[in-house]
Formats: C-alpha cells, structure tokens, sequence
C-alpha cells in the first residue's frame, strides 16, 4: 500500500519546494515535486482511451 | 548488310544482298560487294532491279534459299538487290507460363537463358548472389536500425524491475511502457519469456499485463507508450504501419477475448497518453479476439496516414476485465513496432544493439544499481544543517528534460570516521540540477557534521539499493 508524505524542501535561491515521498512498501520510494504527483494521479477520463473499437 | 526492322523487334531483321551487274546475269548467288552471302527464306524474299520490284513467279524464280535466276538477264550495270527478312524464332519468346504467381520476376540463368524467380518473402530483398543459379536470390529483410519508432518494442529493457505494480499514478514498467491502476495492487506487468522458439525465435521477452487474482475492478488495463514529440515528427505526414505480437492468459476475462490495440496522434507537446493528448484522435483502432497462442497482428487494418500536423503519437494496448480476476487474467505483448510503409516488415528494435536501446531509454529514465553492500552514487556535501547533505549523481545518459522524479531503495548517507548518519526520510532533485547532473538533497535524521571528512551516498549493507531519475512524459 502507497504512503504518501509530503516534504519542504529549501532551494539554493532560498525558495520552498514542496514534494511528494511516495512509499511504496519494501524499502522502495519515488520522490517527486507535489505538483507532479497531483497531476499524475488525475488522468482525463475523457482522452484516455477506454473504448475498444470494432476491427480485426 | 543487316538491318533492325524495329527497336522492339530485336529478332527480326532483314539482311540486304547487292550486286552490280557486269551484264549478262541471270542468276544471283554467293558473296556480294560487301562480303554478304545470298540466302533467303523462299518466299519471303523480295528482288529489285535498279530500285523496282520485281515480281515473284513472274519477273524471277527463288526456291533454293541460296539462288535467283531472273527470267531477264542484268545489262552491265544494273544493280540487283534481294532483301530478306530473317526468320522470326518462335524458340527464342518468353511463354507467359514462365511465371506462376503475383511477384514472380524473370531472371538469366545463363547466356539466352531465362527462368522464373518465385516472389520472395515479404519484407525481403533481392540481392546479388553468385552462389545462386540465376545470380540473385532473396535475402533479408535487411535489417535497418530505427525502421522502428516504438522504443523498447521487444521488452528487453527493465530498469525498475521484472515486476512492476501499477499504482494510482501513472507508473511505468518496461521502460517507456506506461500504464494506471484504478486501485493500488491491482495490476502487475512483469517480463516474462516468450517462450516460442518457432514463431517467435528472435524475440526473447514479453511484457505481461495482468489483472492480479482475485481483483474485482473492472475498470481498462492499459499498456502505453507515448512518443516524445522530437520523435513523432518525423512520421507527420507519413503512412505508417502498426504490428505486434500478442496472446492472452487461461483466464483472459474480456468480453470475447477483445484486446485492443491503438494508435494515437495528437498535437501537443511531449505529453502522456494517459493523461490525454491535445487533440488526442485515433489513427489505427483495432480489437481482436487474442488466443492463449501467439499470433502476429498487422495488416491493412493497422495502416494509417498521419497528417502533417501530428506532434505527438502514442501506441498501445488494453482491455476491459469482467468479473473477478483468476489466476491468469492477463495479456502479453511483444515485439511492438510502428515503422513508415503500408506492410510490416518483420520485428526490429528501434537500435541496432541492446546497448543503443538502454541508452534510448535512458533518455527518459536511468537506474543507477550498484548491486553491492555500500555500492557508491556520488560524493556528498555538508548543507548547513546535520539533517540534510546535497550529493551530485552524473547522469549516465543525458536526459530529455530534467528529471522531477527519483526513485529510490535502501540508500544511507555515510560520513566517513562517523558512520551512517541517521535514516534517510527523503530524496529530492534540486533547482540546480541539469539534464546532465542531479543536484539532490538528502533529508536524514541528523548527524551530518560540518568537517572535512567525506560524505557519501551510498548503498545500505545490502545489495538491493538503487538509485533512479525519471524525465519521462
């Protein structure tokens, strides 16, 4: 089961970048800016391709 | 002398015999002026006299193919021609029964001697072979490093892994194979062998996309690669042809055994299928009914033409699951090519090597995995604070863009005289980062000291650890 934290990070120029600890069990962890997480975690139901077409 | 009636006709031609008269003469024979014997096919000759034509029968008779006596005899000087039109050789035509089937070519297997070349296979080249009776024979395909735009086409490439769980992000497995759960632990793609030395001897692996037993969502399972858009437009405008390998599991549980296959063009700018393509539009759309067997799918069903305004493509595979997942609910694909042409040539991977591909995918994602306790990334660095150390990690590939994501397993930061330094609650790639090096910082419980002794990032006592960077779309 994915746990989800989420981290400030201070830049170099002084700036605060938040991201995303994603944990997935086993050791294993993805980090990525909280902005990308949220973006890859709502997928357009409209465009993703979910309608086998006739053919063959 | 000879002379060609015709270009076309190159076996026919009429030979001219000539002879001033020295007067006297009633039959012409042997060599004439210009070292030209008389012979004629009785009958088909023609005899003049000073221009005029005479006439067969009455103004001379020619039966011996050698001879012509004229019923008046020459005055010296009149000057005799008998022209004769060589006889055409039936023996020496082509009968249309030489060749036997669309394709076939007529070939010299010797002097003046033709015979018929049966079509070659498809996607195969005729070349020069002197081993060969006719000289030529078909040989290939030849083999044509990126013919195919589908990277990692034949599943060889597993940088995160042999067996990768789809979360509720977009994830990756096979390198630049993407795909989502609906809910985490409900999906697992693993390599798996394809395990048919007759259909498919020259590709070793598979990617197997599986619903996990006892799932009940019933929501696509997809497999997909987008293509960067440096690399789609090259195919704007192009007609395009799409084929795969592909089989299904035991307990495949889609309606009719449908498994679908697309290809999508869009016009944005390097984006994720999954995510939607701007203008996202179908170019090829198929759904077939898969068997437990492998079967090669293309064909004039999977042809298209991109317009010229395509940036984007993406390619890939799903299916809609019923009921609750068994044992072996799954799909397996392999072998996945998109080339230009209206009919598939034979399987090829985007690079001529393995090396060539890996380092095709690691444009988008590289895994560092030292595979030995305290396996070192990069030399670490004293950030003003004992909780956190900056560390570079020189890409082995320069990336796409810069990477946003890291992943990681079983790191530890040591300081040398001290030790491991804390745990390591986080990994994060900094501002400062290029395509080319990752800045990182390391977030660890405490510890770091602001001395002249190294700090390191490095493998924890196992040989599990990795360290992973992602520029994907």
């Amino acid at each position: 089961m994915e746990n989800v934290t989420f981290l400030d990070v201070t830049q170099m120029d002084g700036t605060t970048k938040t991201f995303a600890i994603i944990d997935r069990g086993n050791g294993e962890f993805t980090s990525m800016p909280k902005a990308d997480y949220e973006a890859s975690t709502l997928p357009s139901e409209l465009s993703t391709p979910t309608t086998p077409q006739a053919g063959a | 002398m000879s002379v060609n009636r015709h270009p076309n006709t190159q076996g026919v031609t009429i030979k001219q015999w000539r002879y001033t008269a020295t007067g006297g003469e009633t039959t012409l024979s042997g060599t004439d002026g210009f070292s030209q014997s008389l012979t004629y096919t009785p009958g088909a000759e023609e005899v003049f006299v000073n221009g005029v034509l005479l006439v067969r029968g009455t103004d001379y008779t020619a039966s011996t193919g050698t001879t012509v006596v004229l019923n008046n005899a020459l005055v010296a000087g009149d000057i005799a021609t008998v022209s004769a039109p060589s006889v055409f050789n039936v023996a020496n035509s082509i009968p249309s029964s030489t060749v036997t089937a669309k394709g076939d070519l007529l070939v010299a297997n010797g002097s003046a001697s033709l015979t018929n070349l049966a079509v070659g296979a498809d996607g195969s080249t005729l070349v020069a072979n002197s081993s060969s009776a006719t000289g030529v024979a078909w040989a290939g395909p030849i083999a044509t490093a990126g013919k195919n735009f589908v990277l990692n086409g034949g599943m060889d490439i597993w940088q995160r892994g042999t067996s990768v769980a789809f979360g509720t992000s977009t994830g990756y497995a096979a390198d630049r194979w993407a795909g989502i759960a609906v809910s985490p632990s409900a999906q697992t793609v693993t390599r798996q062998p394809t395990s048919d030395t007759t259909n498919l001897p020259n590709i070793q692996y598979c990617a197997r996309v599986q619903r996990n037993s006892g799932n009940t969502s019933t929501n696509g399972v997809y497999l997909y690669q987008s293509f960067e858009t440096v690399n789609s437009i090259p195919l704007a405008g192009q007609k395009v042809v799409f084929s795969f390998w592909a089989r299904v599991g035991a307990n495949f549980s889609a309606a009719s055994n449908n498994l679908s296959a697309y290809v999508y063009y869009g016009t944005g700018t390097d984006q994720q299928v999954l995510s939607g393509l701007t203008g996202q539009t179908t170019l090829i759309g198929q759904t077939v009914q898969a068997t437990t067997g492998w079967v090669r799918y293309t064909g004039s069903g999977y042809v298209g033409t991109l317009p010229t305004t395509a940036t984007q493509i993406a390619v890939g595979f799903q299916y809609n699951p019923t009921g609750t997942a068994g044992t072996n609910d799954y799909f397996e694909v392999t072998g996945v090519q998109l080339e230009i042409g209206s009919v598939a040539t034979p399987f090829q991977r985007n690079s001529s090597t393995l090396q060539g591909e890996l380092n095709a995918c690691e444009r988008y994602y590289e895994r560092s995995t030292p595979g030995v306790a305290y396996g070192k990334y990069g030399q670490a660095y004293y950030n003003n604070s004992s909780s956190q150390v900056v560390c570079n990690v020189e890409f082995k590939t320069t990336k796409r863009v810069i990477p946003t994501s890291i992943d990681y397993a079983n790191l530890r930061i040591q300081q040398n005289g001290i030790g491991a330094l804390g745990t390591i609650s986080a990994v994060s790639i900094n501002i400062e980062s290029t395509t080319k090096l990752a800045d990182l910082t390391v977030t660890i419980g405490s510890g770091a000291t602001n001395t002249l002794n190294p700090i390191e990032l490095m493998n924890d006592n196992n040989t599990a650890g990795y360290l992973g960077f992602s520029a994907e779309l």
